[in-house]
């Protein structure tokens, strides 16, 4: 009996324990409410001797350890500033781990996200104005900074650039031009339709195409909404109307001629026998061996080159001309894009924390030594006050020379596709591309995704 | 009052034993569960904290999702097949490994051997074999089906996805059915030897019905694992070619987390454990008439 009673209360003891721990869930302040939740016994930013604890969300996998070292220089030149990385993998559920964040009530004070996160994350983050984050405004190109401003609020700041378009092997579109080629030259998609025939005559296969629904929905389809105008609006506007039904893409002749190249890239496709393989590695290594002239990709295909053997280093970029009028927007230019944001939280993280993170941004982002750690790892920053003296690798010096001659695609608009969009859109693209619909099928199929969509 | 205090006993000695991992499924499984169940009925989202009342209109956006409904039809095909073709060839692999041929411990080991593969691995080993080696080959022995990858045809890539499956959980199986073999009564074998039952006949009227609990077992298993078949359906597909090989748990994940409907994807997967439990337990139901007392 006294065996009975005695398990009996240990068994009440656990359950009590269990209950204890379960019922202690973190309050979550409603975003947008409250800037600095209750609990943090000192709000007094001056002090000194006091350490403040950051912790940071990162994720561009590729350089967690990048930003490991520059914290750890950071807390050594501001010993009362602690930043703590929360690290995220390659293909590891990262817009999850941030929800759960959140959602137990441990967002991180800065985060490094895509736009999209920034729209849906806007209520938490902490607007950055000429008060807060003078920096920002001082150094910053105008662009990026239009590019980080979503609803009238500058909730991003802007820290790499990347650019996408038509890739092209310099070593052998130069042989088979005997090193005369003008990628200028390729400002209508005549132009391009000739000189792909010229290097297939060569014997050489003209282009690739990589048949993921990220590379063909997320960039090549996004081409038609933002070439639609110079500005941000024109592309969003563009969906705003097929979303209300008062437009159907294929009325847009910037559709119908994006797709004509489409036909033409799938024409002359290194993996036409099997478009849609979509191997990453096995497209970069014969795109890298020159197995093929041209690659439909961005500036980032770069890092997957660095670990090969034997590959080529130089490469430029052409447009993908959409129509026969070299005048037209997005014939001549290529796209440049803000893929990454740096945000800060507000939502729970108390005013001392979220201030602490700003100036921390700021030194990151505009100081010499800071900036320093993003150019050692070839990121293009879009400041005013970033060394000249930098030689980038072949692709992204490409970018830039096109940046400077102010020839780029505003992918603005790119924000604000979000949630599962470029998957949705991009599996039908891939449907196109093997054969399975046809353009009209195509057509409405995009017209009724962005329909259903809230 | 014998009695009284006997009983007491019992539920102090039930309590003893069974308390504490009754508290822990309750604490991950039960409340997480119910938990789930009252979050369809809001429209949950982690990202803007809103946790309001909807009622049932989630389960009614479920209706007007077709994918999620092709998508069920074809992880029902992928749970048929996988199934049938797992357990055949786990029967078969049994039959022979039982029947006292050479290196028969080495073959159960290296049959057994890919189930210890985690499903995330062996869809990138896959992978490889199915893109790379396989068309390499295509290619040199100029054989047509095989230059093109199983993995970028929407049916292909589905009997890919079976084609892994079966050699995954084959050998596993395989185990059960081993333990089924050996567990029949030698007399019972013999006493059919005596009255003339040979081959065929045997294994039909005395093998087969002495190991019912072992097909119950090795069918619910594949039945239940395939509904919710996830890692390998990442890892080898992806949903590729263009999202036609996203079985129900992908897309509920999808739906979940990535176009950011959560209350929506929650309430598709209630229907789906709704789904497997009346499965499982109907497969199991039936098969246990088959049972037979030897």
């Amino acid at each position: 009996m006294k065996r009975v009673f005695m398990s009996m209360v240990i068994v009440l003891v656990i359950v009590s324990l269990m209950f204890t721990a379960c019922g202690k869930t973190p309050e979550t302040a409603a975003p947008g409410t409250s800037s600095s939740p209750s609990g943090s016994p000192s709000t007094d930013s001056g002090s000194k001797d006091k350490t403040v604890k950051l912790t940071y969300f990162n994720t561009s996998a590729e350089v967690n350890e990048m930003f490991e070292k520059m914290f750890a220089r950071y807390n050594e030149l501001f010993p009362n500033v602690v930043i703590e990385l929360i690290p995220t993998g390659i293909g590891e559920g990262q817009q999850e781990k941030l929800q759960s964040l959140f959602a137990s009530g441990n967002g991180p004070t800065f985060m490094n996200v895509d736009p999209a996160n920034v729209i849906e994350y806007q209520d938490r983050l902490v607007e950055f104005t000429k008060d807060n984050a003078p920096w920002l405004f001082e150094y910053a190109n105008e662009s990026a900074i239009e590019g980080g401003t979503f609803g009238g609020k500058v909730l991003g700041a802007p820290w790499s650039v990347q650019g996408y378009g038509l890739l092209y092997n310099k070593r052998i579109v130069d042989q088979v031009y005997n090193g005369q080629f003008d990628p200028t030259t390729i400002n209508t998609r005549d132009a391009l339709q000739a000189f792909f025939e010229k290097i297939e005559a060569a014997g050489i296969p003209a282009t690739m195409l990589h048949g993921a629904n990220w590379s063909l929905g997320g960039h090549y389809l996004t081409l038609t909404y933002a070439v639609q105008g110079p500005a941000t609006t024109d592309g969003t506007g563009f969906i705003d109307s097929i979303k209300a039904g008062t437009q159907k893409i294929e009325d847009s002749p910037i559709f119908q001629g994006y797709m004509d190249t489409l036909d033409l890239l799938v024409k002359y496709n290194y993996n036409k026998a099997d478009p849609l393989v979509a191997d990453f590695n096995h497209d970069i290594l014969a795109f890298a061996q020159g197995k093929c002239a041209t690659f439909f990709m961005g500036d980032w295909a770069w890092t997957s080159m660095v670990g090969l053997e034997n590959f080529d280093t130089e490469y430029g970029f052409i447009p993908v001309p959409w129509s026969n009028n070299p005048e037209d927007y997005g014939n001549t230019e290529v796209v440049m894009v803000l893929p990454k944001f740096q945000c800060i939280d507000k939502s729970q993280n108390t005013e001392e924390q979220y201030k602490a993170a700003l100036d921390a941004l700021g030194w990151m982002l505009t100081d010499p030594e800071g900036q320093q750690f993003f150019l050692d790892a070839g990121f293009y920053m879009p400041y005013k006050n970033v060394r000249t003296d930098i030689k980038y690798n072949s692709m992204t010096t490409s970018i830039s020379e096109y940046a400077s001659r102010g020839k780029t695609i505003n992918l603005g608009c790119f924000s604000y596709i979000t949630g599962d969009a470029w998957t949705e859109t991009g599996n039908l693209m891939l449907k196109y591309v093997a054969g399975a619909i046809n353009r009209q099928e195509l057509a409405d199929g995009i017209n009724n995704y962005w329909r259903s969509v809230k | 009052m014998i009695s009284r205090k006997k009983s007491l006993k019992n539920a102090g000695l039930f309590i003893t034993f069974m308390g504490p991992s009754l508290i822990a499924f309750t604490c991950i499984l039960v409340i997480p569960f119910l938990y789930g169940v009252f979050l369809t009925f809001t429209n949950y989202n982690p990202v803007k904290g809103t946790k309001d009342f909807v009622g049932f209109a989630n389960f009614i956006a479920i209706f007007s999702d077709k994918e999620f409904m092709t998508q069920f039809l074809k992880t029902l095909l992928y749970v048929f097949y996988s199934t049938v073709f797992c357990n055949l060839l786990a029967f078969i692999l049994a039959y022979i490994l039982t029947s006292n041929i050479k290196t028969q411990n080495f073959l159960r080991s290296g049959f057994f051997t890919p189930n210890l593969i985690g499903g995330i691995i062996l869809g990138y080993i896959w992978k490889f074999i199915f893109a790379n080696v396989i068309t390499q080959l295509g290619h040199s022995w100029d054989f047509e089906p095989l230059k093109t990858s199983l993995l970028t045809h929407p049916d292909r890539a589905i009997l890919a996805m079976i084609i892994v499956t079966v050699w995954q959980y084959a050998g596993y199986l395989m185990m059960i059915y081993i333990a089924g073999f050996v567990g029949i009564k030698k007399e019972v074998l013999e006493a059919a030897d005596i009255d003339g039952a040979k081959g065929m006949k045997k294994l039909f009227y005395i093998t087969i019905p002495s190991m019912v609990p072992s097909f119950i077992i090795c069918f619910f298993i594949t039945i239940s694992r395939g509904f919710m078949a996830y890692d390998l359906n990442l890892a080898l597909t992806n949903g590729a070619p263009y999202g036609s090989t996203r079985l129900a748990s992908m897309h509920i994940y999808q739906k979940a987390f990535q176009a950011n409907q959560y209350a929506v994807g929650q309430a598709e997967a209630i229907v789906l454990f709704i789904v497997v439990a009346l499965v499982t337990v109907t497969q199991v139901m039936l098969t246990k008439k088959y049972e037979v007392e030897a």
